[in-house]
């Protein structure tokens, strides 16, 4: 979700659910126009079902040997359409909206599906089980991701940020699923005052709540390139090379790996 | 009167913006306060400067092209430094200076180009021509940076707009420096053509018969002008309405005699965007507006106020 986050800044998100009964057949050629709803379909046993995936669909592995319709954001509704599929799974934003209008009308069915959030996960492995005829599958997988929201919160024994952007220093929220992480692995944000996903903050706000931990999402593994700028070193856990470094594909978006990201993240706290 | 007003505005803005922000610092630790020394004073002054370049570039582009529209991004500059950033970003240029410094040069990119449209009716340089050049440059920049954006891989590009839109979040002691060292000469090269530019504002042929020498003057004031500008866009990205109202409301008050006119654009400006982004830190914190939400929220009303009592007067 956090590649999404700039754009998520620009554009109005329509904020419903369209997901309607399921009419007829089960889907057998489906189009997943986001990584967490593949991951999802994959988990469920409706891989094999996947013919058509968008360049950031990564997890797992057999999801790559699907072929891209690319960035789909918006998606490109020919490429979507060329794959002949008989369900296309769309996140339910404004530019999908419309697309999902577009692909109705040349007869193909649609459904959007809200995944900001870890509670999103269950619900959407729910209607996508419906969908696909997997439902004892996909009830399982929502009964583990509901234990996982049902477990006591740790007590935070420790703080951190979320920098997704240095200049302007951009943070993550309590509406974010990276702020549900943070909690559930123990760690609290310093930023969880803010409502909103994410915010545009200034670097003083940053230094005078000192966050232990400054975390970012990285698939290189090396601390960001604004560790090394004059301003961001007043900032104590930047001065000590404090970085939580998380992967983009486990980390940045809500799954059924969810579990699997918060036990990785406690780890990397414990260290 | 006048200029003691503006003087302690401006003193008043500087002495705002370093002890008031977001985080509480107490007054008797302001002067041993990291927040203060480090990212306060230098945000503070790196403001000011931006902001004092921003109304001299455009109060000078404005008499240049005999256009009260112009404003220092107009022609091509902010399009040519966007181009150069993104182009950082997707060719993943090293260091922590790469985004600047590429910025930098695509608005001298673009300023070479227009410049050169310019001159394209002979030797003269014809401010028409400028106008029109620079947006259809600005025009085509920006359509090339969006092509990169759309089609590159790179998810940190949609940031690229972030960074150019910026502000002065990236303010660093290395930056103040950098532009204390840099403006000092384009402002003074444009105080220097203080007089003729009141010529200028006369028309093009009875400042020659005045003894301008026209040309000259023009091509100063455009390179002078255009290269304030980039440095402050280097440092600080596109940060409107500075450039664009600032030198109105120091002709409204201060008349058109530009020996007066561009040390009071420098002040105004400076107080302004020194006071726009006091507040952008502070109104919403802990988040933080976008400093060209600010600068227009409080130039413009002013712009208005002083543009009514001009005209009934």
């Amino acid at each position: 979700m956090l590649r999404r986050l700039p754009v998520a800044l620009l554009v109005l998100f329509a904020c419903h659910t369209t997901a309607r009964p399921p009419d007829g057949p089960p889907a057998r050629r489906i189009v997943s126009l986001l990584p967490s709803f593949t991951e999802i379909l994959f988990a469920i046993g409706a891989g094999d079902r996947v013919v058509g995936r968008t360049q950031w669909c990564d997890y797992p592995p057999a999801a790559v040997q699907v072929p891209s319709v690319g960035e789909a954001l918006p998606p490109n509704i020919e490429a979507v359409a060329a794959k002949k599929p008989d369900l296309v799974v769309l996140y339910n934003a404004g530019p999908n909206v419309t697309a999902a209008k577009q692909l109705e009308r040349i007869g193909i069915r649609t459904v959007l599906i809200d995944m900001n959030r870890l509670e999103d996960v269950a619900p959407a492995a729910r209607t996508l089980g419906r969908l696909t005829g997997f439902e004892p599958q996909a009830d399982s997988l929502a009964h583990a991701m509901d234990r996982i929201l049902d477990e006591p919160r740790p007590t935070p024994t420790t703080t951190l940020a979320f920098v997704v952007w240095d200049n302007p220093p951009i943070v993550i929220g309590r509406g974010s699923y990276l702020d549900e992480l943070a909690t559930h692995a123990g760690a609290s944000n310093v930023f969880h005052d803010v409502s909103a996903p994410s915010a545009q903050v200034s670097l003083e706000t940053i230094v005078a709540r000192d966050p232990a931990w400054i975390a970012v999402l990285s698939d290189s593994g090396t601390p960001p390139a604004f560790a090394k700028r004059r301003e961001w070193r007043a900032v104590r856990a930047v001065r000590e090379g404090h970085f939580l470094l998380l992967r983009g594909s486990l980390f940045g978006r809500p799954s059924p790996r969810s579990g699997e990201a918060i036990r990785q993240f406690r780890a990397l706290l414990a260290r | 009167m006048k200029w003691t007003l503006l003087i302690v505005l401006s003193v008043a803005a500087l002495i705002a913006s370093v002890m008031l922000g977001p985080a509480a610092v107490p007054l008797a630790d302001l002067l041993h306060s990291d927040i203060v020394w480090d990212l306060r004073m230098p945000r503070a002054l790196l403001a000011f400067l931006v902001g004092g370049s921003l109304g001299v570039a455009g109060a000078g582009l404005q008499a240049l092209v005999r256009n009260p529209l112009a404003d220092p991004f107009l022609l091509g500059l902010s399009g040519g430094a966007g181009l150069g950033a993104v182009l950082a970003i997707a060719l993943h240029l090293p260091g922590p200076w790469a985004l600047p410094l590429a910025a930098f040069a695509g608005a001298l990119a673009a300023l070479a180009l227009v410049y050169r449209l310019g001159l394209i009716g002979g030797a003269a340089l014809d401010p028409r021509i400028l106008l029109l050049g620079g947006v259809a440059v600005g025009a085509f920049a920006a359509a090339i940076t969006t092509a990169i954006v759309s089609l590159a891989d790179a998810a940190e590009l949609r940031n690229a707009f972030l960074w150019l839109w910026g502000g002065l979040s990236g303010a660093s002691w290395d930056a103040v420096l950098l532009i204390a060292v840099y403006a000092p000469i384009p402002l003074l090269v444009l105080l220097a053509a203080a007089r003729p530019l009141d010529l200028l504002a006369l028309g093009e042929e009875p400042a020659s018969y005045l003894g301008a020498d026209v040309e000259a003057v023009k091509r100063r004031v455009y390179l002078a002008a255009s290269l304030l500008t980039a440095a402050a866009v280097a440092v600080s990205g596109v940060i409107g309405f500075v450039g664009l109202v600032v030198p109105h409301i120091a002709r409204l008050t201060w008349g058109h005699r530009h020996r007066a006119l561009l040390p009071a654009a420098f002040l105004g400006g400076g107080a302004l965007l020194a006071i726009a982004d006091t507040l952008a830190r502070m109104v919403v914190a802990p988040r933080e507006l976008p400093v060209g939400v600010v600068t227009a929220l409080i130039g413009v009303p002013v712009f208005a106020f002083l543009l009514r009592r001009w005209t009934i007067a």
